[in-house]
């Protein structure tokens, strides 16, 4: 039951003075006015949540903070024009290339739009890579149910769609004894998010496990459900997937507005033509309630989260096996679980990650506060340190208030789904999300047209060769193939030259050296590129047939050099 | 199938200045020795080093680095030892009397056996994450390195304003190189109160070419989400830490990081060699023998030298012993450590073999602190002084040298519990 206009009028009011302005229009609560800092507004959206309606509109301004909008990529043609499409997804995220593979197993031309020049280039790969066992979500919420379903989809899909999976379990460590009396709690809350599987260890277990532990706990509790992906290669696998049965994927390209007539998007306007869509999915992740603003159906508002985690060392891995934490008892409060120990999939140690209200959607800056807060985690195992950091990074959540994902049509516009407010566990949730939001899709697309499972819908993608997971006779073979799997780039992570020419000739292929390094890893080790970054931008002009000096690093106006010595007479100046 | 396992006495890891040396050292004790170099090229990083200011001290001459690099080359040429170029070893098993490497190259996977090895890894640069710069990751922020390498091998030019992090004598070269290339050199800032390069390198890089040094200063964070639009830098206090107050914006297209260099030891960690944890490199005797037998090292994977000279000097030692290792079998040693005292960064050798022939040990030291007084440097054993020598001025980013020459050797006790270094401050005296 919703509360009262008055009600809540007295209780913001109360909290936040008079300046705030409250309104319910259609099902959500809207909050106007002026606050001074941006995490007093993201509050007051959080109180305006509690009082029982779908979701919160919160357009209070904050001095300093301006509303963004779309940075679209500057490419304009028309190759979209007059195209007409079954479903069009709009966000190139593990979630829009999660659905656009779910459809591919039917009849209907899909197009799926991203307007980086590489999917996953946002919230998705900037992420530690869980799978989560589904333990932290509240109860009831579709994170909860997602996170759950998700977690059993993955093994299987990560197998089909080529990428590796590992699944070390994650280990919350109680930080006092008392703590051991919240296990049949937690077992209970496990018990109703339907976790698979989870355990009571005794410190001395604890201590058998990871030897390296704090001295500081008292045992813990354990989800071996818990498990770890790359996130960026999941993504970019996803999309191959999805284009190898026959969906259209365009990068570069960027909604600029939507034609709506009788409460339906008619038209797409793109930096690429305009274009027609049966159905429309938003699926654009920090910016989903501008994308819905654009089909004037912004009923909820995001706030953005972001974290920052760094990257040890290849060589820390030896010391912990399994993904640790050790959440204080005033955690349960905080709106994140609130970081530690994640292995990832390729053998590093990330530490991680913060949660800090922020309002940049794409502003991924790191500041020193940042590691100070990290630094609790090292003490969790006595050999990790601050000195094995390869480096560090920074991403943005997608919240709503309510900090549980949207999934479902819009009320408002009958050919619209919103997925959106995918925060944690969103990546674990993606398989499960997508299979959701296929058959409302396939629901709805059955009113209006034929639709059939393609009966030749390949499930399974050529998983990329990874030369140093590879046997030393399988190596052998592989260079007899081809010379240039012998001949090692990057010798921190071990890849050959033809990985990185791979990377640019796949079915999406890389254009920049960050995309080369999401797909093979370069860049990625211990040196973070000082030795390799010559020799892949050799590699990626001469592939690309593109002058050295206009190889980027990510997307348009990021060139790496900015002239070339190298051409007869004339120096060229990029 | 893969090819057979190639059996080799002696196998060197890198054909920079260490590993060459080391390998013509080690062909010349008759040792069949072989060089694997993961690069397309020999000669490590000297290739990239077009300045001058090598070998005055090995060729009584100053030579630019690919000039050095080719005479050690072709001196490895003519005693018939291969280099092997693309050539990566992946992996080491450690068996017994001998060390199977598998290689991978573009010929196939080639395992070769040794009965010794010699690691001659190099190192690499420390980045802007590993000293903690923060803000955004857009293009335009390279190693000294790197823009060495993109510069004078690819013929790219890696910006048109830059910033210059750190006074290491490859960040003073990269000063003057950018600005040859007519690259705007905004100034160079070092951390530290003094600038870590030689003092040649401060003169005839910055001073002639009129790029300011801020000493005391760092770079704060980047700017730029696609390509750097401008860093801010600030003054530190005492303890390194940027003072808020004083930050400013500079504006520029590039920043250029000459923070440090890190011993690669990747190799030998797998070997479970011990790594002293000062110098990041392994510890050796003075023969450059690894505290693991059969595993030497020398060069810049021990510990970070100023001149290519004393890597080349390391790199013949511990090719000729690793040789006589291989051919002669394997004699135990009698170690016995070197500590120090005093303002002393560190002391390599960390060991000294008093059971080896070889009866003499080059010793290199890094002080701590800047001592602009005559300083005493004292070699003690037993709490007997054995050899005393003097030293005018000491700076941290200087390596010294110092001999143990056979008197002395011959005077160390055995067994002895140790030979301890110390420096001792000299009284002005009144003549």
């Amino acid at each position: 039951m919703a509360t009262s206009l008055e009600k809540i009028q007295s209780v913001m009011t109360k909290k936040y003075g008079s300046a705030l302005e409250i309104s319910t229009p259609g099902s959500s609560i809207r909050l106007e006015g002026s606050l001074d800092t941006y995490q007093m507004k993201v509050e007051a959206g959080w109180t305006a949540a509690r009082f029982g309606y779908k979701a919160v509109i919160n357009d209070i301004t904050v001095p300093d903070v301006q509303e963004e909008t779309i940075a679209c990529s500057s490419y304009v043609d028309n190759v979209l024009e007059r195209l007409h499409f079954d479903v069009a997804i709009i966000g190139g995220g593990v979630i829009g290339t999660s659905i656009a593979r779910e459809l591919s197993k039917w009849n209907m031309k899909i197009i799926l739009i991203e307007k980086e020049e590489d999917v996953g280039v946002h919230t998705s790969s900037r992420n530690d890579g869980m799978i989560h066992d589904g333990f932290a979500a509240k109860p009831g919420t579709l994170k909860a149910l997602y996170n759950v379903r998700g977690n059993r989809l993955w093994e299987p899909l990560a197998s089909d769609l080529g990428i590796g999976f590992k699944r070390p379990g994650s280990l919350l460590l109680f930080s006092n004894p008392a703590m051991k009396a919240l296990y049949p709690l937690m077992a209970d809350r496990a018990k109703r998010n339907e976790v698979d599987g989870w355990e009571f260890w005794s410190r001395e277990r604890v201590i058998a496990e990871e030897p390296y532990v704090t001295s500081k706990q008292h045992g813990g509790f354990f989800l071996p459900s818990a498990a770890v992906i790359s996130p960026y290669k999941a993504t970019v696998a996803l999309a191959e997937s999805a284009m190898l049965n026959g969906a259209k994927l365009m990068t570069s390209t960027c909604l600029t507005g939507f034609e709506i007539e009788h409460n339906t998007i008619r038209r797409l306007h793109t930096n690429r033509g305009i274009c027609t869509a049966s159905i429309v999915i938003n699926a654009s992740g920090n910016w989903a309630d501008i994308i819905a603003e654009m089909a004037h159906d912004r009923f909820f508002s995001l706030h953005h989260r972001r974290g920052t985690e760094c990257i040890l060392d290849m060589e820390s891995s030896r010391w912990q096996q399994h993904i640790m934490s050790m959440p204080s008892i005033l955690q349960v409060r905080e709106k994140t679980k609130g970081g530690g120990i994640v292995l990832t999939e390729e053998g590093n140690v990330l530490i991680g990650p913060t949660a800090e209200e922020h309002p940049g959607r794409e502003q991924y800056t790191t500041s020193p506060s940042d590691m100070i807060k990290l630094k609790k985690h090292f003490t969790l195992n006595s050999k990790l340190s601050m000195d094995q950091i390869i480096t560090y990074f920074c991403g943005v959540r997608p919240c709503t208030y309510e900090e549980d994902f949207i999934v479902g049509p819009s009320d408002n516009i009958s050919n619209l789904i919103h997925v959106a407010g995918i925060q944690s566990p969103g990546l674990a949730s993606a398989p499960a999300i997508a299979a959701d939001v296929a058959e409302m899709v396939i629901a709805k697309a059955k009113t209006f047209m034929e639709i059939q499972p393609k009966a030749n819908w390949i499930p399974k993608r050529t998983a990329d060769i990874i030369t140093r997971r590879l046997s030393l006779e399988a190596r052998d073979e592989l260079i007899r193939l081809d010379p240039s799997y012998g001949k090692i780039i990057c010798r921190c992570e071990q890849v050959s030259e033809k990985e990185v020419v791979n990377a640019l000739h796949s079915t999406l292929p890389a254009t920049s050296l960050d995309a080369v390094k999401r797909r093979t890893r370069v860049q990625m080790g211990r040196c973070h590129g000082g030795f390799c970054t010559a020799r892949c931008i050799d590699i990626i002009a001469r592939e690309l047939h593109i002058d050295a000096c206009d190889v980027v690093k990510k997307g348009p106006d990021s060139q790496i050099c900015k002239g070339n010595m190298s051409h007869d007479e004339t120096n060229r100046i990029c | 199938m893969m090819k057979p396992i190639e059996y080799v006495d002696v196998v060197v890891l890198g054909s920079g200045p260490a590993g060459l040396a080391a390998a013509f050292a080690s062909a010349k004790q008759g040792a069949n020795t072989v060089v694997l170099e993961r690069q397309e090229r020999p000669g490590g990083i000297l290739k990239q080093c077009i300045h001058d200011g090598f070998g005055n001290l090995r060729y009584n001459e100053t030579l630019t680095g690919p000039e050095y690099a080719y005479r050690e080359i072709q001196q490895v040429i003519a005693a018939l030892v291969p280099i092997r170029t693309n050539c990566f070893v992946a992996s080491v098993e450690h068996g017994e009397h001998h060390f199977l490497l598998n290689c991978i190259s573009p010929s196939g996977i080639e395992r070769i056996s040794a009965r010794a090895l010699v690691l001659a890894t190099g190192c690499r640069e420390r980045t802007d994450r590993q000293v903690f710069i923060h803000g955004d990751r857009p293009a335009g922020i390279f190693t000294a390195g790197l823009a060495q390498r993109l510069i004078n091998i690819d013929g790219l030019i890696p910006g048109n304003r830059a910033v210059i992090l750190g006074s290491g004598d490859i960040g003073l070269i990269m000063a003057r190189r950018l600005s040859i290339e007519g690259v705007q050199v905004e100034g160079v800032h070092e951390i530290r109160h003094e600038s870590s390069g030689l003092k040649r390198n401060i003169q005839q890089c910055l001073e002639d070419f009129d790029i300011p040094l801020y000493v005391q200063s760092t770079v704060t964070s980047v700017v730029g989400s696609q390509r750097v639009k401008a860093v801010h830098v600030a003054a530190v206090d005492v303890k390194n830490m940027p003072i808020m107050s004083t930050e400013q914006y500079i504006p520029c297209d590039t920043l250029i990081l000459s923070v440090g260099l890190i011993p690669e030891n990747e190799l030998a960690h797998s070997l479970d060699v011990p790594i002293d944890p000062v110098t990041k490199g392994p510890v050796v005797d003075h023969v450059m023998h690894t505290m693991v037998d059969g595993v030497f090292a020398c060069g810049n994977c021990v510990h970070v030298s100023d001149l290519v000279d004393y890597v080349s000097e390391s790199g013949s030692i511990a090719g000729k012993h690793a040789a006589a290792w291989a051919l002669d079998g394997c004699a135990d040693r009698t170690l016995v450590p070197v500590s120090r005292a005093g303002n002393l960064a560190y002391v390599v050798p960390q060991m000294i073999d008093t059971s080896s022939p070889q009866r003499s040990a080059s010793c290199y030291f890094r002080v701590r602190h800047t001592i602009e007084r005559t300083t005493q440097l004292r070699i003690n054993s037993e709490g007997q002084q054995l050899d005393c020598l003097t030293f005018d001025e000491l700076y941290p980013p200087q390596m010294e040298r110092f001999a143990i020459n056979e008197t002395i050797f011959s005077s160390i006790k055995q067994p002895s519990a140790d030979i301890s270094i110390e420096l001792v401050l000299v009284e002005a005296s009144h003549d």
